[in-house]
């Protein structure tokens, strides 16, 4: 499997365009340049390649087909949903098209009963909350982008958000997904019921980033309302406290909703964006949910303020009222869009360590940050020692980009080092792929391979991202092939 | 019998102490009566490592096994060349208490486990049976085996977080993290929770823990109709408790478990049993809101608190090992909630017709019905079948997890795959070309 695809003729395009309206019809079918821009990169700007046509589905059986096409033409494709995704997961590939499943946007089955719904990809994240909450449920994963990424895009990233410390991730919370076969044929795998059997396709297809197939339906859990909710933050002086305070409250064996961490850069352009009420002079702050039944709630809200007191906190904040909460968290929320008021240009990164290491592991970033001279803002999910250190930089700086993606990539050697990953949350995709050779050696990436040659032995569906290198897929029946050992020696050759 | 050279082979590879090859012995080892032709045990994942290229290089299947206490999941092997026990790889690696996480070798005992994790308050949340019998992590992984604690954290798959593997021809990879959050590359834990040693040798795994609650009592409600019971459970999973477990039990077995644990039971009656784990006030303000709405449905009962509730969920987690088992058949059908009475009326109809006794416990939350019983064969193959399309047409399915060998050949015990099985049997063959990992018995 290759990622190069060879230029094709202005003849062909035109021909495969009609074929591509045939399918879809014309109003689902971009290719005049102008329009083509809008779909050549997602939030990870950095990076542009222009597709040679957008589709925009409307059914399972379009993009099937579509598929098809693409496979009989050895076209690549590439999904995407929102475009909202930070890893370069729904960039164009040369001479593909890209699928965009927009117009796949419809909640097919909302069952109360039972906790499930049923919805095509494009849903936004939001409208399925939006869709239960007058019955008392919420969907839990809430990534900050959840106003407007979709369900699909959430399925492909395994999206997390503030609140999966207590309650998981995408994962956790898609039970079956509907899917076109990067060979065009459509296969369920998973559903409302539990336990199918069979391998765990489910859970291999959410979080595989595009790369196995194009999901066209998901069936989704939803969580009660929990009875009490409680938020609370703490300020400290410096950003190590706070973060000893996170693994001191996950060692007496509390897990809150959600734990967040923002520093003082943080903290200012929030504050100055958003007045969430957040001490401006504090060296950090720490946001910490408790929800549950109202005893438990009760029985572990003075075990929260014991560890934030015995970690030096300044001064500890409950909210007093929903309203209060919601601005505590808006705050949070807002911390990237709010970054663009003391920095032109940031770059986000998304390690992850293990929180008993969040102290130690925020004096290193310092200290980086210092040898590069660039400024780095730390707001992170302190609770699962997911960090976002943000990168401010100036684009317009001669050589600031090319020192900031190197910066960042230390960043994500001490993660790795202190026994952590290199994404928690925003995936691998284009932006990271050479990064993921400091997690896996090549053993593990050729495991990793087996799975996408059984689904994908083409690598048209989504090439170019994840995999480090270009790898190939051995035809089945065929054995993987061992070097003699006398040719290892270079006593012979293969002819 | 393998040929001489293989054995010597392999017992250079694990030591003469850590082989069994004698006849004698070896059938105590067998799988659905195919008696394996050796057994070994080794020491370190680099001995796995080496078993398994001297199998790809003889072509000899290898059958996986930790505490070998499941031998019975799958269907009847055609053959069984060589059974490697992971019993020796027994070692905890790193408990990281602040991390709530841990990694250790595949083979380590659940209860072992679980009294090491004891030491620092904390426990891995999972309840399958056989744990008494010696059940290994590894073995609780590749069945994704589980029990009523599911219905608060959920099976294996919620749990593992990283792996190392050996593949078929020997070699090792690892998958995941050490990290609760982690998305880098495929999700390898998810693939192979529940492979049943179809893909590869689990040899490590790192997982999440949890802090032991503090408190715990059950709330076990009798009620007359199935209806009641089901309204009451309907109205429990919809309300804001925070409930650990939850199980619906039918009369027969209603019966035979007051017998064994002097509960008070009502003859005729549904069981269901709410069981809360939190901190004191907590459980006690759960429980007595449990108690108003079993009473709201007409359901009346007790409180078991202390050794009387795990003396009760014992029996529960152990249904239906600890039963007889004269050609029992214990099936796991799965189910949405909201059809639990359709499928237990169902089974009334089918033990009339085909009669059946059936015991019937319930993860009341997950719809997952264990359901035991005996018969001839003839009517067991039937009540099967129809079981299986009534599950089917409900949106479900059902696993056959314990036949008689006569019923086992003429079933399969997995039932229809869907329309994923092609792939799946395309993701056995790219990691075990030479089919030699448990072949037969699963994909």
């Amino acid at each position: 499997m290759t990622t190069e695809h060879k230029t094709k003729s202005s003849s062909w395009k035109n021909k495969f365009r009609e074929k591509l309206i045939e399918i879809i019809g014309n109003e689902g079918v971009i290719y005049t340049e102008d329009e083509l821009i809008a779909y050549d990169s997602d939030a990870l700007a950095g990076h542009r390649i222009k597709p040679i046509f957008v589709v925009l589905p409307s059914t399972a059986g379009q993009v099937s087909q579509v598929i098809k096409e693409c496979h009989k033409e050895e076209v690549p494709f590439v999904p995407r949903g929102a475009g909202t995704g930070l890893s370069g997961g729904a960039l164009p590939t040369e001479e593909g098209i890209v699928i965009s499943l927009s117009k796949m946007n419809k909640i097919l089955d909302v069952d109360i009963p039972n906790q499930r719904v049923v919805v095509q990809p494009g849903v936004v994240n939001l409208w399925v909350t939006n869709a239960v909450s007058p019955h008392g449920y919420y969907y839990a994963p809430d990534p900050s982008s959840q106003l407007v990424c979709t369900i699909g895009g959430n399925v492909a990233e395994n999206s997390g958000g503030v609140h999966c410390l207590k309650y998981g991730a995408t994962t956790n919370h898609v039970l079956g997904v509907e899917m076109v076969m990067p060979d065009g044929e459509i296969i369920e795998v998973g559903g409302k019921t539990l336990d199918h059997p069979g391998y765990d396709l489910t859970g291999l297809v959410v979080g595989s980033e595009g790369l196995l197939g194009i999901v066209t339906q998901v069936t989704l859990k939803i969580i009660k309302k929990p009875q009490t909710v409680k938020t609370l933050f703490a300020s400290f002086d410096h950003v190590e406290d706070a973060g000893a305070s996170v693994s001191g409250i996950t060692a007496r064996g509390v897990i809150p909703a959600g734990m967040e961490i923002m520093d003082s850069f943080c903290i200012q352009s929030v504050e100055a964006a958003v007045h969430a009420g957040y001490p401006v002079d504090a060296g950090a702050i720490l946001l910490v949910e408790l929800d549950g039944p109202e005893a438990e709630v009760e029985a572990q809200m003075p075990i929260v303020e014991e560890v934030l007191k015995h970690n030096k906190a300044i001064e500890i904040k409950v909210a007093k009222d929903a309203e209060e909460r919601e601005l505590f968290w808006k705050g949070r929320k807002s911390a990237f869009p709010a970054m663009g008021r003391i920095s032109s240009d940031y770059y986000v990164q998304d390690g992850v360590i293990p929180r008993s290491k969040l102290a130690e592991v925020l004096s290193e970033i310092a200290e980086l940050s210092e040898k590069y001279g660039l400024r780095v803002a730390n707001v992170f999910h302190a609770g699962d020692g997911n960090l976002h250190p943000l990168v401010l930089y100036d684009s317009t700086k001669e050589g600031d980009l090319e020192k900031t993606l190197e910066l960042a990539g230390e960043i994500l050697r001490v993660c790795v080092d202190k026994g952590g990953s290199i994404t928690g949350e925003h995936g691998v995709g284009y932006d990271k792929k050479s990064h993921l050779s400091l997690m896996f050696d090549e053993n593990d990436l050729n495991a990793m391979n087996l799975i996408r040659c059984a689904f994908d032995s083409k690598g048209l569906c989504n090439p170019g991202k994840l995999f480090p290198t270009p790898r190939t897929c051995v035809e089945p029946g065929m054995k993987t092939y061992h070097v003699h050992p006398v040719q290892k020696k270079g006593m012979g050759e293969m002819y | 019998m393998l040929k001489k050279s293989v054995i010597n082979n392999l017992r250079n590879i694990v030591g003469e102490g850590n082989t069994i090859l004698e006849s004698d012995s070896l059938k105590a080892h067998s799988l659905d009566d195919v008696m394996p032709k050796a057994v070994v045990f080794p020491s370190s994942v680099e001995e796995v490592s080496e078993i398994m290229k001297l199998a790809t290089k003889h072509s000899l299947s290898v059958i996986p096994t930790g505490g070998g206490t499941k031998s019975f999941l799958g269907n009847k092997p055609p053959s069984a060349d060589i059974i490697l026990s992971t019993k020796n790889l027994n070692q905890v690696l790193e408990h990281a208490s602040s991390d709530l996480v841990a990694t250790t070798q595949s083979g380590i005992s659940i209860e072992d486990l679980q009294s090491e994790l004891g030491k620092e308050n904390q426990f891995l949340a999972i309840d399958p049976p056989h744990i008494q019998h010696g059940a290994s992590l590894g073995g609780i992984i590749a069945s994704n085996d589980s029990g009523p604690l599911r219905f608060r954290y959920g099976t294996f798959r919620e749990l593992l977080i990283g792996l190392k593997v050996v593949q078929a021809d020997g070699s090792i990879f690892k998958g995941g993290a050490k990290v609760v959050k982690n998305v880098a590359g495929y999700d390898l834990p998810k693939l192979f929770v529940g492979s049943l040693g179809t893909l590869g040798i689990i040899v490590e795994a790192t997982f999440r823990l949890y802090a032991v609650p503090e408190y715990s009592q059950t709330y076990l409600a009798n009620f007359s109709s199935i209806d009641d019971c089901h309204n009451a459970l309907m109205m429990l999973t919809s309300s804001d408790l925070a409930i650990t477990s939850l199980e619906l039990i039918n009369p027969t077995l209603a019966l035979a478990l007051s017998e064994n644990n002097s509960i008070k039971y009502k003859a005729d009656n549904y069981l269901l049993a709410v069981r809360i784990r939190n901190v004191e006030q907590a459980v006690k303000d759960q429980i007595s809101k449990a108690k108003q709405i079993c009473s709201n449905n007409n359901g009346s009962g007790t409180v078991l608190s202390d050794e009387v509730e795990l003396g009760f969920w014992d029996d529960v987690i152990n249904f239906p090992w600890a039963l007889s088992n004269t050609q029992r058949t214990v099936s796991k059908a799965s189910v949405l909630v909201s059809d639990i009475p359709k499928l237990l009326m169902s089974l009334d109809a089918l033990s009339s017709k085909n009669g059946i006794t059936p015991y019937v416990s319930v993860r009341a939350g997950s719809g997952i019905c264990i359901i035991s019983f005996s018969a001839e064969d003839s009517n067991t193959i039937a009540s099967i079948n129809s079981l299986r399309s009534f599950a089917a047409a409900l949106g479900g399915h059902l696993v056959v997890q314990e036949a008689p060998i006569s019923v086992k050949s003429e079933i399969d015990v997995w039932g229809d795959l869907g329309s994923g099985r092609s792939i799946m049997k395309k993701i056995k063959s790219n990691f075990d070309p030479d089919n030699i990992l448990n072949p037969g018995r699963y994909i």
